[in-house]
């Protein structure tokens, strides 16, 4: 049995929640409602659970963690969702590539032609798309660049959170090919869809 | 009473923060912010200073030679202690105040509003070192070039355009501006600016990081609050300046003769 990527229950007087994520699967989550769903993805985003959550990440019981060791934790998870949203003061280039400026965990020169790969890939305009500011994207185009963004770092746990909302028929199928990239920049990678009963 | 002791100690927090994270300017993202800021705050500031400042200066000698009969030499102090020691440091304050302050504070409390400071949180960002360091060190450094601007207009406006409407020509007036300028003015005005840069940039931070509600109806208030905060702030470190420097360090206590 493979070891568990994310382990993670609440119990509230409406719901019980409960969901094991094995290391290197894919997994799809239909949490029962957005509260839920919000209180999981923070859950692993902040990698700390709420008084009636328990959370375990990469084996490990959040609970226990001290914060430098938290703060570990959380550089290995990382969240397309509107909770982690793009910052609408600064264009697409300047989103992407503010993680790893400030972390200097990729040359920008890398991070540049990562962007550009992925842009062309989605049949965007490199030039133009990475000048825009997020108001001026279309929703695929913002979720192409919140997932850049963290392509870059690659992280170990992939959440994709309510990624077909929002999109057309034509742009689901667009972000289905998400995943792959993913997989094609870390393929032991761990990798969960949540959304809520009502949106699948 | 306790909000106001709250604030107190989140301003101290919040500089002691500033403090401690200077090496962090170095980062790309971090220093690309900075010079935003002191472009924001300086450069496109001074072009709405020029005319104002540049009155300024003529209506002080104006005022002292043509209302209140004093001659060249006295005209000429006041026109030094005036514009450098007070009129210049404290309108660069107010300029600041009014255009970036209201932004700044606009801006950090949308953010936080929008969860796009929670955003930079779980991107592992830090908000003291993204947001807060770059602002207040450009606004610092900003209000500094900016009162050097505004002193210089000042005094170079009442040194040009007094003789036009008062009996006393350009080079006599010169002569004794450079007769009568002293260093100390000139390095108490930059203390004193880049002071007044911190007190407002602390303010404006702080007021924008912690609205009173995460709802669109506290963003009037959170600038309604910078604004007053920060100018009660300037006067009261003007006024604890002045004493502290002009009161005890040059002169002595000052004490009144019965």
């Amino acid at each position: 049995m493979s070891a568990l990527a994310v382990h993670y229950e609440r119990k509230t007087p409406q719901h019980h929640v409960l969901l094991s994520v094995p290391q290197g699967a894919v997994t799809r989550a239909h949490l029962p409602d957005e509260e839920a769903k919000a209180h999981l993805v923070t859950a692993l985003l902040k990698a700390r659970g709420e008084p009636d959550e328990s959370v375990e990440l990469f084996g490990v019981s959040a609970a226990e963690l001290k914060p430098r060791e938290r703060a570990r934790v959380r550089a290995r998870v990382g969240a397309v969702s509107p909770v982690v949203g793009l910052l609408y003061n600064l264009n697409a280039w300047e989103n992407i590539s503010l993680p790893a400026a400030y972390h200097r965990t990729a040359p920008l020169a890398d991070v540049a032609a990562l962007a550009r790969e992925v842009i062309v890939a989605f049949g965007g305009e490199p030039d133009r798309f990475l000048a825009c500011v997020p108001d001026e994207l279309t929703m695929l185009e913002r979720k192409v660049a919140a997932f850049v963004r963290l392509l870059v770092a690659a992280p170990e746990l992939m959440v994709f959170d309510a990624l077909e909302e929002g999109l057309s028929h034509t742009e689901c199928k667009c972000v289905a090919r998400f995943e792959t990239l993913y997989r094609a920049h870390r393929p032991a990678g761990t990798v969960l869809y949540v959304d809520t009963r009502e949106d699948s | 009473m306790f909000q106001a002791l709250r604030e107190i100690e989140g301003g101290i927090s919040l500089s002691l923060n500033v403090a401690a994270r200077l090496p962090r300017l170095r980062r790309p993202p971090i220093l690309e912010s900075f010079l935003r800021q002191v472009y924001f705050t300086g450069v496109t500031a001074a072009t709405g200073v020029v005319l104002r400042a540049t009155m300024l200066g003529v209506l002080i000698v104006a005022v002292m030679m043509d209302m209140l009969d004093a001659d060249v030499d006295l005209a000429v102090k006041i026109l030094l202690l005036l514009v450098f020691r007070e009129l210049g440091p404290l309108v660069a304050a107010v300029v600041v105040i009014l255009r970036t302050g209201t932004a700044v504070s606009a801006e950090m409390a949308m953010m936080r509003i929008s969860g796009q400071t929670r955003a930079l949180n779980y991107l592992g960002i830090d908000l003291y070192d993204y947001l807060v360091l770059p602002r207040v060190l450009g606004i610092m450094l900003a209000t500094a070039a900016l009162t050097l601007y505004i002193q210089f207009l000042a005094v170079f406006g009442g040194l040009v355009l007094s003789p036009f409407i008062i009996e006393a020509s350009f080079t006599e007036l010169a002569g004794r501006l450079f007769d009568l300028f002293t260093p100390v003015d000139f390095i108490y005005s930059i203390i004193k600016s880049f002071l007044f840069g911190f007190g407002v940039a602390a303010v404006c931070c702080w007021q924008g990081l912690n609205p009173p509600d995460l709802t669109q109806n506290s963003v009037p208030k959170v600038v309604t609050r910078a604004v007053t905060q920060s100018t009660l702030l300037v006067l009261l470190v003007n006024a604890l300046f002045a004493y502290l420097v002009f009161g005890i360090l040059f002169f002595g206590l000052v004490k009144a003769n019965v």
